[in-house]
């Protein structure tokens, strides 16, 4: 069964096809150049360049497959979470190639996708994957950071999420404290390994409660006291440089901590009345080495862990958004194009 | 010419009675002033502002009349000049609020409005029985009324939607010959300084509003620490509270500044609560823009459209008015929502922009010497 995909909840255009749970395409038109020189996403232009790719983009997801639209068998489309001006656009070309062709309409949520993002394989059917259920799912990227608990295909509750700022987020500000750039994650990760994790211990955040919750403001504060501190004007370059380096590793070193005790701790709580046997690693922040390597490290022995199966699955893209409406389509979960309206705030 | 007649052309043209200020006693004028107005007839006075047409407050009669002059009013109130506080107290209730603003600023270009005690004549008082009461900063007004020893009505002299009357011709060259035959005596102070109208604060939803924005810009500031995260929030949600009333018709828009990490989202999560909403309120940083359905059964309902939350984030961007007009947020203005912006103090174009339409709050938040400590400044009115 074909799905056409589109995800534009963000700063990707991106248009799959998919068949089960086989990527046939999976365009991304990447505006993150554009956004760049504003150290973040610019709602008008996301808009703007999703306008101008999307037709494009279609075109090029179609023939990458070697697909028609007529060997279709739905289309599928992220209504949120997102930004809401930008899914707007997926949305619109969504609803128009449904009813072009005459095919179901799939209205599939973002962080499921990205969960599903761990069932996405090739052409060829690999990797071969299964999950066993009950399974915990820790999503992280710019705009969120939850622990959901997934009972079995479509059925998802949240047990944790960010109070404030998502992890993401926390990684783009201090980029911008220390004049970095933006997207920050990358960058700190790089800056990272050559630094010293134990310069600065800041504190690492909602330690002190037992809930599945995380927060980033106050170790985004913190760095933020700390750096006005340190990094005064009378320090030359080569201390300036060890200072920035020792910070971000510092900094990573709570923002990582954080998500794997939480983990932890879900995992414990759960434990009481299910036996989890599957943990999956999804979203942007996922494509951090040093938090993949630390997850391996403590969840391994006893866990199988899930990951985005390549690289450009940890972004936004619509193959995981195709993945994920495989199984809708298989229960028939269809909307009628006129009743489709972009959900900026949906969760799972 | 025949007798009749010629009377006739004589009384037309003497329908008013005129006395230049400059040629005339003092005490002459609030005799004539006083007698006038005692008789049920209109009055055009000089104030601090504009020209005011006055007539008595208490008396049918007079209200009837002045009706009559201040066509197409669609059940705006009048207001009322009084002599003190004292005065004041026979017509409206005056609350702490109120009083503040009485003995800080009053006499003065600014319009109190209050409960309405229901002792003036019908029409005076709004539809909900709220009463807009002035000291004007003038004294032979005072005097005029001090002499009577009841109010008399405040509201400028031009027939409605008509140019702010800054001299006589204005006020006679806009209006009809009926209307002109209406009033019975002028005090011509000639052309006074072109000052706006007075500032209207409404005083009876438990804080001060700002209706009409005149020449004096009120800032009311109020200075508060918190020393956690809660308190902050507890904070928004007392400041939503009292522009409840609001929602469905007129937008709040809480302006927030400080520095990363001040708290600025904290704020804004105890507005959300407050409002009824029951997402958690994220920050907004990385899409700019998150909107709630607000989710309470006070304010208008008889929109359409149901009242939002929207949490805006500028830090980001830095073209911020061309980013606010293309998520349509002047548009969004006009249907009576509540706008939480983040980093507010790099979209000033965009506050004066919206400053007739919507009430805006300022609230800095800073740090202090201590970790969690916060001093935050409310600021309710429009900035200086």
């Amino acid at each position: 069964m074909k799905i056409l995909a589109i995800d534009t909840s963000c700063d990707e255009t991106s248009v799959a096809i998919t068949d089960g749970t086989r990527v046939l395409a999976n365009k991304i038109s990447s505006q993150i150049e554009f956004h760049k020189k504003w150290g973040g996403v610019v709602p008008s232009i996301a808009r703007t360049m999703h306008q101008e790719n999307i037709e494009h983009v279609v075109k090029e997801a179609l023939r990458g497959a070697k697909i028609k639209p007529e060997d279709l068998d739905a289309v599928a489309v992220t209504q949120g979470p997102g930004l809401a001006i930008a899914l707007e656009v997926g949305i619109r070309k969504a609803k128009e190639i449904s009813v072009q062709i005459g095919k179901p309409l799939i209205a599939i949520n973002h962080m499921e996708g990205h969960i599903y993002s761990t069932l996405a394989q090739n052409k060829s059917g690999n990797p071969k994957i299964t999950y066993e259920f009950p399974l915990l799912a820790l999503l992280v990227s710019g705009g969120h950071t939850e622990l959901v608990l997934m009972k079995n295909h479509g059925e998802y509750k949240i047990i944790g999420q960010t109070l404030d700022d998502a992890v993401g987020e926390a990684y783009d500000k201090v980029a911008r404290m220390l004049e970095l750039g933006y997207p920050g994650g990358p960058i700190i990760e790089k800056l990272a390994k050559e630094g010293n994790q134990d310069a600065f211990p800041f504190p690492i955040p909602m330690m002190k409660t037992r809930s599945c919750d995380f927060s980033y403001s106050g170790l985004k504060t913190s760095v933020l006291y700390l750096t006005q501190k340190v990094l005064t004007e009378g320090i030359s370059k080569t201390e300036k440089k060890k200072i920035i380096v020792d910070v971000a590793a510092s900094f990573q070193k709570a923002a990582i901590e954080s998500l794997v005790r939480k983990t932890q701790i879900a995992l414990e709580d759960l434990g009481e009345e299910f036996e989890i046997k599957d943990i999956i690693l999804a979203g942007g922040v996922s494509a951090n080495l040093a938090l993949r390597k630390e997850f391996r490290k403590i969840f391994s022995e006893n866990y199988r862990l899930h990951y985005p199966t390549n690289k450009k699955l940890y972004g936004d893209n619509a193959a995981m958004i195709g993945v994920a409406a495989h199984h809708h389509l298989e229960k028939g979960n269809f909307t009628q194009p006129i009743d489709l309206e972009r959900l900026p705030n949906l969760s799972l | 010419m025949h007798l009749i007649k010629k009377l006739k052309l004589y009384r037309m043209q003497m329908m008013h009675k005129v006395l230049k200020i400059s040629e005339t006693p003092t005490e002459e004028i609030i005799r004539e002033a006083a007698n006038t107005l005692l008789s049920g007839g209109l009055i055009i006075f000089p104030t601090e502002t504009v020209y005011g047409i006055g007539a008595l407050a208490t008396e049918q009669k007079a209200i009837d009349k002045l009706l009559s002059y201040k066509t197409r009013r669609e059940g705006k109130p009048l207001s009322i000049a009084v002599d003190s506080i004292k005065m004041a107290q026979e017509y409206v209730e005056v609350n702490d609020i109120a009083r503040n603003l009485y003995e800080n600023f009053l006499p003065g270009p600014i319009t109190v409005v209050s409960r309405g005690k229901h002792t003036v004549a019908n029409g005076v008082e709004s539809e909900s029985g709220t009463l807009g009461v002035r000291i004007p900063d003038y004294e032979l007004v005072r005097d005029i009324v001090k002499k009577i020893g009841k109010p008399i009505t405040a509201t400028s002299a031009n027939a409605s939607y008509k140019k702010k009357p800054y001299n006589i011709n204005d006020i006679l060259n806009n209006v009809s010959d009926k209307q002109k035959n209406l009033i019975d005596l002028i005090i011509d102070a000639g052309t006074l300084p072109k000052r706006e109208p007075s500032t209207v604060v409404d005083t009876t939803g438990g804080g001060e509003t700002v209706l009409r924005q005149g020449d004096v810009r009120l800032t009311k500031v109020r200075e508060t620490t918190t020393e956690s995260g809660e308190q902050t929030q507890e904070l928004g949600r007392e400041l939503i509270r009292k522009y409840k009333h609001y929602l469905g018709y007129k937008s709040v828009v809480l302006a927030l500044e400080g520095e990363l990490g001040a708290g600025k989202t904290e704020f804004t999560k105890g507005v959300a609560k407050e409002l009824g909403i029951k997402e958690p309120v994220l920050s907004p940083t990385f899409i700019v823009e998150k909107e709630y359905q607000i989710e309470t059964t006070e304010g208008s309902y008889a929109r359409e459209k149901k009242p939002m939350l929207y949490h805006l984030d500028t830090w980001r961007i830095t073209e911020v008015e061309a980013e606010f007009e293309a998520l349509g947020l002047v548009d969004k203005i006009s249907e009576g929502h509540v706008f939480s912006i983040e980093w507010a103090d790099r979209a000033t174009e965009f506050f004066e922009k919206v400053s007739e339409t919507a009430i805006i709050v300022w609230i800095k938040i800073e740090h202090t010497d201590k970790e969690n400590e916060r001093k935050i400044t409310i600021s309710d009115f429009a900035k200086e």
